[in-house]
């Protein structure tokens, strides 16, 4: 009985003495690592906002999947479209998908941040380029959220992460219809 | 200091590589080494994992039970690997982006707990750093010249620190135009391995070495 209480004494300490250490450092570090997903954030903000300026952003609750919604504004201060901060599921679980639109609906830009996508198939759609696809669609033309609805080269590059473009693409048509639902307020 | 120290010191360089020779530790090695910069980071992060769970180990090797040395041991290493995440993610967000899941992963790797419970926990501290010293250079160096062979022939660069001007890539004339993109991916980094663990067999029983 005795070695027990010895065992688990011993082991609880040196539990206890980690833990310590963890909550000291992560006193220090949070904040830069809050501050550095902020910055994240607004790099993504100004790369998405095709020239405009982006305005005021309100924390969404209606809608489970869009966070935040911010307003883009031309230069007489009319609003011109949104971006919103939307949650997807991808292939490593969710995913943060930021995108912007035209008070129509309309796919201005769009970026992929948080994720946790298979290095060389899924995180591919980290780069810019990849979002091209969606460019201009939500409107007049559907976001495409098939496979066949893409062209040849499109559909190619998405071989092997279909999981994460249907993921990417069904937030940015969920965006889309949320932002028609607006009606351009 | 004495031959024996300086053995434990430079046997983790080449004649007991942890990579090369006693092949532990594959995962991230292959895993990580696409670009010579995540080599070096991957590498700075399991130096210093390894020497402070080696001290630690070392110094409790006396009061912790026999029946729970393992539990404690992953204990000890797992809070140093939340350091070491917590620091890069606050100060080289760049390299914790690209080192992603390997850098968590650094607590189940064979090298550590296989130095903490093959070495740490039956030697001095002394030994135990110069130890953990020896083999996390051996380490690093292994991982940084899979990445720069992998890096110089898969993509034609070689990305190092962007410092001041410099951008941090050096780009290879011929190679950059013409890469050998099977290096870059999955396959090249096995078939690099093989390779390079040939070269050492041979290099090793060439030198007529006392062991394997």
């Amino acid at each position: 009985m005795r070695q027990f209480t010895r065992t688990g004494i011993t082991l609880a300490l040196i539990a206890a003495v980690a833990a310590t250490a963890l909550a000291m450092i992560n006193a220090v570090t949070a904040p830069k690592i809050a501050a550095y997903e902020l910055q994240v954030i607004q790099q993504a903000l100004t790369e998405v906002s095709g020239g405009y300026t982006v305005g005021s952003s309100t924390t969404q609750t209606q809608d489970d999947a869009v966070i935040e919604q911010y307003t883009l504004l031309d230069e007489t201060e009319n609003v011109a479209g949104y971006i919103l901060q939307i949650i997807g599921s991808g292939y490593g679980g969710e995913m943060t998908i930021m995108a912007s639109f035209t008070v129509d609906g309309e796919v201005i830009d769009a970026r992929l941040l948080a994720n946790a996508e298979t290095p060389g198939l899924g995180k591919k759609a980290e780069v810019p380029s990849y979002m091209e696809k969606f460019i201009g669609t939500g409107a007049s033309t559907p976001v495409p959220v098939k496979k066949d609805m893409l062209d040849k080269s499109d559909a190619d590059s998405i071989s092997g992460s279909t999981i994460t473009f249907s993921g990417v693409a069904k937030s940015i048509a969920l965006g889309s219809s949320y932002i028609k639902l607006l009606g351009g307020e | 200091m004495t031959g024996e120290k300086k053995m434990v010191l430079t046997r983790g360089l080449f004649k007991e590589n942890p990579v090369f020779i006693l092949m532990l530790g594959l995962c991230p090695t292959l895993g990580v080494s696409t670009q010579v910069i995540n080599g070096l980071g991957m590498g700075a992060a399991v130096i210093f994992v390894l020497l402070f769970s080696n001290i630690f180990v070392s110094l409790l090797k006396n009061i912790i039970p026999n029946s729970v040395r393992i539990p404690s041991y992953i204990v000890i290493i797992a809070a140093f690997v939340t350091i070491v995440e917590m620091v890069m993610h606050a100060f080289l967000p760049s390299i914790y982006k690209a080192l992603g899941i390997f850098l968590p992963l650094i607590v189940v790797n064979c090298i550590i707990l296989g130095r903490a419970e093959a070495f740490a926990n039956k030697n001095t501290i002394g030994d135990s750093i110069l130890d953990a010293l020896g083999m996390g250079v051996g380490f690093t160096l292994a991982v940084t010249l899979i990445a720069l062979i992998r890096e110089v022939f898969g993509s034609g660069t070689i990305t190092l620190m962007p410092i001041g001007s410099f951008s941090g890539v050096i780009h290879i004339p011929l190679l950059y135009t013409y890469p050998v993109r099977i290096f870059s991916l999955a396959a090249g980094a096995l078939l690099l391995m093989g390779y390079l663990k040939a070269f050492f067999s041979w290099y090793s029983s060439r030198k007529g070495g006392t062991q394997s």
